[in-house]
């Protein structure tokens, strides 16, 4: 199957759109009549709007999810459901066009809110179950001028296990209840009944609705402002901006990418380490063809079957675009990343069976370290047509859960997400213990105050990042003691089989591990991706995350900063002399300088990749 | 209590110093360079030459205000000396891990974590735990902490932060660490996080206490220099100093905790923009301070400083009791560019005040925003009374170069550009303070100062929907004018963590009762007579589940029938803040607070004389360029007009320390307080 993104006019490739032009509908302005200030005025005030509408999701949603972890986001988007203003790092845009297949933009009314979290029926919009997307359109003048969006990950709603989501699920319905797109607002009236439903069919009730309302109000608050802003300038002024602000994105992407990738045709592959069921390790393989007449077209479709483990991701061929386009993009404060980048491929392929595009209903639940590492299988891929001038690989974010019943005799769930490190970069470190964007840990005190746990450690994993001129970021260690009397654990750890692989002469990262008991007789290592595993009161719970690849060769690093990543506990004494070539003084408090040159003067010969050795490639 | 008062404002450029006479009336004005190698050096030579304007002797004087940098600048530029951290047992990283996050609009492959104050090396792990109910798990290993005592003081750092685990519900081991580091080096410094911000979440905390260490010791060397200076003038009147919270305070308690003068300066300028307005009789007003790198925004509603514990100082999120404003990077000095993709942008890069504007003629070749303000013909070329000239020339022929000619613009359509954009970052943060926190700015009055804050204040209220602007008579120096109308205040909070349907009212008590009688002691210490007391009782709630609070007051006993009411008061804020409530979800308590007020003497504005006269402060005329066409505009010298005088724009008022641009169809009144008070034909 040939999935093609390609936007020469914006409705093309999408099979829900209607075949009329939504583009001709909603602008008499060409770009070019847009002047420069009133694009920039525009951009600033579309940053703003999501910004509020960010601030009142975080301040009033209910669930730990949302308001410690923070994973929540919101987006707006033109007539044509292109996305304007979303996320800094968007897995995926194309969250409005999903709405059309049931509600023709030309049906709607101004006050609908419409709600889904169908993945396969929004083709990969939506990456699993538990995000609950909210879309409604802005009108000005009677006129359609664009959509507001929010989603956010609800922490329960119904399915096989608490939390909805479990690495032994292997059907999708088994991940809690499937919403296609409906109309939970129609003219401003709450559609309660769909409400009751779906309430009923979760195991955390007042979360939901919390959640739900939260959502709501902010996604109301951005169509407001939308509207706002077409009184401000008129509704062809607003329209010419979103044309004008998308092509200037693609038209920059666009160069970039051709900067960095010269013609020929480049492949790499990537690894998922596991299902959890068995199967694995499963190739993620990659092939980007640039073409001398500037065309680029990335093929994924020699990448491995899905899998009976919930690691399936539907791809939106549209996101490839997006995250290629994040990393083109870095600060270039003048730009916005929006459906722009979906244009940076010419055309994307997928095959339809594999573990990038499955078939209903496998399992999607986990797909968060597929995501991952695809997100690292095309830094691999910028790696290979660079030689080694994109950054290194990354572990994904771990995840572990408890579940069980506190002394009170209530049900408790707390999901922890816990961060890993990234890859180092051309010109810097990687991030140390960091889970990806705008998503937060839970505090110590948070989690001792409310639940029948103790947070006992929470540190940096020496030497977990790899080695190299600039070092990769640490993954971290966290320690719990379990205080329920009994509670089932959930594992998500990966990238321990195939670790982050380190660039242009780094090298590769350490890996991550979860260990009951660690040091004593009763010592247990638990399966990376699994469930159902029981603690018990006392248990200490240790969980390792992996680190994030290095760049450069090691012996490039300047000895101060190998020194201060010792004194800081980031790099061991026997890795600074072993890796790097830097040799301590006796106490580890300096550089032992002739010992360090005489160290060094012997080089070892680096590769483009390193995965526990150098090689030129890895496919 | 009725001698002359002192306040000075220390800024990047000038310091400002205002010295106001009871007795007389009387004002004086004062401006001398800051000497940032030693602020207290500039501080002295103000004081000496207000007192010189004044014709006053240093004993005459009964209050010296101060409003400083000192702490932010430490803090922004990182600049603090090396401080040790202990934590307990297996939280070394806390402050490096943080939230483990990266910034909302940060891009994952571009951003670059911050340097933490303390690095991980000067960071101590001792053994011990308290539980959250306050209970001990471990003792206190006393031992390591002694250990760890010596190898700090070995290294010679002499200042540290002592960050335990749910220390706000007992800080027995914190306390008892300080007690150790003191017998061990008793010249180190040491901050607890209980005595900083007694508060869960350990990392806010954590950093708030280490930032708190890390400023401590340059704050309390400078604090004693001041001291030095103002002794050194025969003045024996208290020194109190401005903190973040828009309250001043007696150099003992901003020596204990230096990270409250973080937003000092500001904080002065928000206090005078609110004895302005209510000189003027105006409750409801949103102030924009525009310095040459930054602009600071802020509302207040009935005349009342809104706080909030949501402050971010540079890269660090302090959950303090702050005045509640956003600081965006658009100021005179914000640099203008346009990108090969065509784009042109506004800031957050700063010409500052070195190089500073092209027209400044101080090496500066990108324009700013002020060159954009001369090119249209809003400022005269002369400022400061003659003393300083703008160079127009060279401003439009950077714009000309560098923004119209990419752009295939004018160069008067390039400055009003460059203008707009400024202006829309401008009102977005106005939008943040009013707008997002449910407040309309119809109902609101803009209040511009700071020296670039005049010449924004008439198209912000345009683009806010601000009806009126008032512009005080100095806006230059409304910061240190500020000080002189500044009460003692502090807040002193503490974790309670209550549920309304079981609301345990005699533990709130007790907490409450605990923090008054802390509010008392620190008054009692800073020598407020029990008359000129004032304390008021806050509660931060939320609906169960949620994760961020609102604060209401708590009225009168703790009883249900004031919880009834609180919890009445916080659905209408909730549902007036984020335009829902949810009536039956339970309700959570948070934090409880006291805020503890000294007040003193009012200030009393002078009041202008009264004429109509305005064609004698007519000094000039002057093209201006507005985006309908070319007008010759007015200009009046401020200091001519008389109280009832009547503006009709365009026309540009000038005076010492800013320039006001009135638009066509804008009238400016001029009110007795000398205050200009603008409307809308």
């Amino acid at each position: 199957m040939t999935l093609s993104p390609t936007l020469k006019t914006p409705n093309e490739g999408h099979p829900h759109m209607p075949k009329k032009d939504l583009r001709a509908m909603a602008s008499d302005a060409t770009p070019a009549d847009i002047d420069p200030v009133t694009l920039e005025i525009v951009r600033g005030a579309l940053r703003a709007i999501q910004s509020e509408m960010e601030m009142l999701i975080e301040r009033t949603a209910m669930s730990a999810f949302i308001r410690e972890k923070k994973d929540y986001a919101s987006g707006l988007y033109d007539p044509a459901g292109r996305m304007i203003a979303g996320k800094a790092l968007p897995f995926t845009s194309d969250l409005v066009t999903p709405v059309f297949k049931y509600y023709p933009p030309e049906t709607m009314q101004p006050g609908d809110v419409y709600w889904y979290n169908d993945c396969y029926d929004s083709h990969g919009a939506v990456t699993h179950t538990p995000d609950q997307v909210l879309v409604a359109p802005v009108f000005f003048e009677g006129r359609l001028i664009g959509f507001s969006q929010t989603w956010a990950h609800f922490t329960d709603i119904g399915g096989m296990r608490p939390g909805s989501l479990s690495p032994d699920c292997t059907d999708l319905f088994q991940e809690g209840t499937i919403v296609p797109p409906v109309r939970l607002v129609a003219a401003g009236r709450m559609q309660d009944e769909l409400m009751r439903l779906f309430v009923r069919n979760s195991r955390q009730p007042a979360n939901v609705r919390g959640d739900m309302r939260a959502l709501m109000a902010a996604v109301t608050l951005g169509s407001t402002r939308l509207t706002e802003l077409a009184r401000r300038f008129g509704g062809d002024e607003l329209a010419g901006a979103f044309d004008a602000l998308l092509e200037r994105t693609a038209t920059v992407l666009r160069e970039r990418l051709a900067a960095l990738v010269k013609p020929g045709t480049y492949a790499f592959t990537e690894w998922v380490d596991s299902d959890g069921h068995g199967n694995g390790p499963i190739a993620l393989r990659y092939t980007l063809t640039a073409t001398e007449d500037g065309r680029f077209i990335l093929d994924h479709s020699k990448t491995d079957d899905q899998t009976k483990g919930p690691i399936n991701l539907i791809l939106n061929p549209k996101s490839a675009g997006m995250l290629v386009g994040a990393y083109l993009l870095g600060d270039s404060h003048d730009l916005s990343l929006n459906a722009g980048a979906e244009r940076l491929f010419d055309e994307v392929i997928l095959r339809e069976g594999s573990i990038l595009q499955p078939r209903l209903p496998a399992p999607l639940g986990q797909r968060g370290v597929t995501m991952l590492r695809n997100l690292s299988g095309y830094l691999g891929l910028l790696n290979a047509a660079s030689k080694g001038g994109a950054s290194a690989s990354h572990s994904p974010y771990a995840i572990w859960t408890f579940r069980g019943t506190d002394a009170g005799g209530e049900r408790f769930l707390m999901s922890d997400g816990v961060a890993c490190g990234y890859g180092a970069r051309p010109f810097a470190d990687g991030h140390d213990a960091v889970y990806l964007v705008a998503q937060e840990n839970y505090p110590a005190e948070f989690v001792d105050n409310f639940y029948p746990m103790r947070i006992l450690s929470y540190a940096m994993n020496p030497d977990s990042g790899g080695p190299g001129r600039w070092r990769g970021g640490c993954g971290v260690i966290r320690e719990i003691e379990v205080l329920a009397e009994e509670a089932t654990l959930l594992v998500r750890l990966d990238a321990i089989e195939h670790p982050p692989w380190g660039a242009g002469g780094g090298q590769c990262a350490g890996t991550g591990r979860c260990i009951i008991n660690p040091g004593t007789e009763r010592e247990v290592h638990v399966p990376p991706l699994s469930d159902g595993t029981l603690v018990r009161r006392g248990d200490i719970l240790r969980l390792e995350t992996g680190g994030g690849g290095g760049w450069g060769h090691p012996f490039d690093r300047e000895p101060e900063r190998v020194l201060a990543d010792v004194k800081g506990g980031f790099v061991s004494a026997r890795s600074a002399e072993a890796d790097y070539g830097v040799v301590l003084t006796a106490g580890g408090r300096a550089v032992d300088t002739a010992a360090t040159e005489a160290r060094r003067a012997t080089r070892p010969a680096t590769q483009t990749f390193h995965t526990g050795h150098y090689r030129d490639s890895i496919q | 209590m009725t001698g002359p008062i002192i306040g000075v404002d220390t800024g990047g450029t000038f310091t400002d110093i205002v010295l106001f006479d009871p007795r007389s009336g009387r004002l004086h004005l004062a401006k001398t360079p800051s000497t940032p190698h030693d602020a207290s050096e500039g501080f002295g030579n103000g004081i000496s030459e207000v007192l010189e304007v004044a014709a006053l002797g240093g004993p005459d004087i009964d209050r010296v205000l101060h409003a400083t940098t000192v702490a932010t600048n430490l803090i922004l530029e990182q600049k603090g000396p090396p401080t040790a951290l202990i934590v307990n047992r297996g939280f070394r990283f806390l402050l490096e891990i943080g939230r483990h996050s990266i910034p909302r609009r940060a891009n994952l492959f571009a951003w670059c974590k911050p340097q933490r104050p303390i690095a991980p090396d000067q960071i101590f792990e001792i053994g011990g735990r308290i539980d959250p109910d306050g209970s001990e798990v471990e003792a206190l290993d006393e031992a390591a902490l002694r250990a760890a005592a010596e190898a700090i003081a070995e290294v010679g750092i002499g200042t540290v932060a002592v960050v335990f685990l749910h220390s706000y519900a007992n800080p027995a081991h914190e306390r008892r660490a300080r007690e150790i580091i003191a017998e061990v080096t008793p010249a180190a410094l040491t901050s607890i996080s209980a005595e900083v911000l007694p508060v869960m979440r350990e990392y806010e905390r954590g950093l708030a206490t280490a930032l708190n260490a890390y400023v401590k010791p340059v704050v309390s060397r400078y604090v004693g220099r001041l001291e030095e200076r103002v002794d050194d003038r025969k003045i024996a009147a208290p020194l109190l100093l401005m903190k973040s919270n828009g309250g001043v305070a007696g150099t003992d308690t901003v020596r204990a905790k230096p990270v409250e003068t973080a937003l000092s300066g500001p904080a002065a300028g928000i206090v005078g923009a609110n004895i302005v307005a209510a000189a003027a009789g105006i409750g409801d007003i949103i102030t924009v301070d525009i310095g040459g790198t930054s602009a600071d925004i802020a509302l207040i509603r009935g005349g009342a400083l809104g706080l909030t514990t949501r402050s971010v100082i540079g890269n660090w999120p302090i959950p303090l009791p702050m005045v509640d404003l956003t600081t965006i990077g658009a100021g005179g000095g914000s640099i203008a560019k346009v990108d090969k993709g065509g784009v042109l942008t506004v800031g957050p890069d700063s010409a500052g005040a070195n190089p500073g504007p092209v027209c400044y003629r101080r090496g500066g070749t990108e324009p700013t925003v002020t060159d954009a303000h001369l090119v249209l013909g809003h400022l005269p070329e002369a400022l400061l009374d003659g003393d300083y000239r703008l160079d127009r020339a060279l401003a439009e022929d950077a714009i000309r170069t560098r923004i119209a000619e990419p752009l295939g613009l004018s160069v008067d359509a390039a400055a009003r550009g460059i203008l707009e954009i400024i202006d829309n970052t401008m009102v977005g943060a106005i939008r943040v303070v009013s707008v997002e926190r449910g407040h309309d700015p119809a109902d609101f009055t803009l209040l511009p100062f700071g020296g670039a804050g005049p010449l924004h204040g008439g198209p912000l209220a345009r683009l806010a929907g601000c009806r009126r602007v008032l512009v005080p008579p100095a806006p230059g120096v409304l910061s240190a004018f500020g000080l002189l109308a500044s009460d003692l205040r502090a807040e002193f909070s503490r974790s309670c963590l209550q549920r309304d349907d079981a609301f345990d009212f005699e533990d709130v008590a007790g907490v409450f009762a605990a923090l008054s009688a802390q509010a008392e002691a620190w008054l009692e210490s800073e020598g407020v007579p029990a008359q000129s007391r004032r304390m008021t009782r806050q509660v931060s709630l939320r609906y169960e589940g949620q994760g961020s609070e609102l604060t209401v007051p708590w009225p009168g006993d703790v009883d249900a029938a004031a919880l009834a009411e609180v919890v009445a008061a916080f659905h209408t804020a909730h549902e007036a803040l984020y335009s829902f409530r949810l009536d039956e979800v339970r309700i959570e308590a948070m934090t409880l607070r006291v805020d503890a007020v000294g007040k003193l003497p009012p200030l009393t504005l002078p009041e202008i004389p009264s004429h109509t006269d305005v064609a004698s402060a007519r000094v000039g005329d002057q093209p201006v360029s507005f985006a309908e066409g070319v007008v010759s505009a007015p200009i009046y010298d401020r200091a001519r007009l008389g109280a009832g005088s009547v503006l009709e724009g365009p026309a540009i008022i000038t005076q010492l320390d800013s320039t006001t641009l009135l638009l066509p169809g804008q009238r400016a009144t001029v009110h007795p307080t000398g205050s200009l008070l603008i409307e809308e034909e």
